[in-house]
């Protein structure tokens, strides 16, 4: 297993459980979400920042294993 | 109204670590605020950042101390939580701390066994350093990985295999942070540089074993320096940031729900198991409204308040999300809105002016 560090930018949907299933969508390209916030918006692009650890399944060799 | 025929007062009290909150973003200086919210509140569900104080902390009946990856999972009511009297503690050092803290951890939890009665089993290390690295996004969060989190899971496999019911997890800490950082950390400004990645540790473990899990940083002691801030003097008062976890760990509350199996149907059954749309209110932080916690919340019954002045890094507020809460100045001010709250009298009718009611718009 491996953890990292991802920032991504969503769409800002209309209701929060859209913007839940759009991070969702998003941080599953990425791995196993472990934490995310949205952590800024910008209301006149209609989007958001999003800022998440997620782990990787498998174990790398150690060298490789840190992704910070 | 009398008490009896209402359920119970439930607000959950979040303030997000690692975004440099102006009230609980030090070393347990939210306490006070969830002191005086148990207080007005039958019960209060809160979290690590918000109780743990280093060497101080306050046990209250009536919170309980939910660690934020299964916050999360209550809020969007996957899992439920079951209130115990008492359960085991195993205890995870990261082979990395070195023999003095090591040694000094374990006294803490020796002592925690003698003076408080609480119940610790036999330690773990694990096989490998865990290699904590900190990091600060562009946003001002901190943030943090591990380069050996399977090393982890294993070490808290194994005290789980011998019967910890709970998890408290210390990792050493890198000594590189920047000292510009620490200073302002230390006198109550900033971003708490380790805050992110303790978040990290500890929901790797409930994400894995769906049981309570905390966090203390393994440290050496700091030069005294006599300009500490109050907000950060309790992580100055000695070699260990433990004794609150315990004490936290020692009553959390089970995780019950999807993921514990079969059992589903028949726990929810149990009288005293809190589920997320049992909860009557919600206080946050004004600008730390995009977490999962209070987006989550945000969707049930629950009254969401925010609270201006404790300023965050972010400026993610309820309207920026959609969502639906009403925004009070403070804590005492927010202590007021809860305590009309769960008397059924409407904010508004506690304002100067009112408007009188007009024609509902097609």
């Amino acid at each position: 297993m491996t953890t990292h560090f991802i920032t991504a930018e969503i769409d800002l949907c209309e209701s929060t459980g859209e913007i839940q299933s759009a991070i969702s969508n998003t941080l599953d390209n990425h791995g196993v979400p472990l934490r995310w916030a949205i952590t800024q918006v910008d209301l006149q692009g209609r989007t958001a920042t999003v800022e998440a650890v997620v782990t990787q399944p498998g174990r790398l060799p150690d060298a490789q294993e840190s992704q910070g | 109204m009398g008490a009896q025929v209402c359920r119970p007062y439930t607000v959950v009290l979040i303030v997000p670590t690692g975004i440099g909150a102006a009230v609980g973003g030090y070393a347990g200086d939210a306490l006070p605020t969830a002191r005086a919210i148990a207080a007005v509140a039958d019960r209060l569900i809160t979290h690590p950042n918000v109780l743990n104080g280093a060497q101080l902390y306050w046990p209250m009946a009536n919170a309980l101390y939910v660690e934020g990856y299964g916050l999360d999972q209550f809020a969007t009511g996957h899992w439920g939580l079951r209130p115990v009297r008492q359960i085991r503690i195993g205890l995870v050092l990261d082979r990395a701390i070195n023999d003095e803290l090591k040694w000094r951890h374990l006294q803490a939890a020796d002592a925690a066994r003698a003076t408080m009665g609480l119940d610790i089993i036999n330690y773990v290390v694990t096989d490998k350093p865990l290699g904590v690295t900190l990091r600060t996004a562009a946003s001002g969060a901190t943030w943090g990985t591990l380069d050996h989190p399977t090393s982890l899971l294993q070490a808290a496999k194994q005290a789980i295999a011998a019967g910890a019911e709970a998890i408290a997890v210390v990792a050493n800490c890198p000594d590189e942070e920047d000292p510009e950082t620490l200073d302002s950390y230390r006198q109550g400004q900033g971003v708490d540089p380790l805050a992110g990645a303790e978040a990290v540790i500890s929901h790797l473990i409930v994400r894995e074993f769906q049981i309570p899990c905390a966090h203390a940083p393994a440290l050496p002691p700091l030069p005294l320096d006599p300009a500490i801030s109050p907000k950060s003097a309790a992580e100055e008062l000695g070699h260990t940031f433990l004794p609150c976890v315990l004490a936290g760990l020692s009553r959390a509350p089970q995780f019950i729900g999807r993921s514990t199996g079969q059992r589903q149907l028949q726990e929810r059954l149990q009288t005293g198991d809190i589920w997320a749309d049992q909860v009557d209110a919600v206080v946050v932080p004004a600008t730390a409204f995009g977490g999962s916690g209070v987006m989550a919340l945000s969707q049930m019954p629950a009254q969401i308040i925010g609270v201006a002045d404790n300023t965050t890094a972010l400026t993610v507020t309820a309207e920026a999300m959609g969502i639906k809460a009403v925004t009070v100045g403070s804590y005492l001010e927010a202590l007021g809105a809860l305590v009309a709250h769960k008397a059924g009298i409407s904010l508004e009718a506690m304002s100067p002016k009112m408007q009188s009611l007009t024609p509902l718009k097609d």
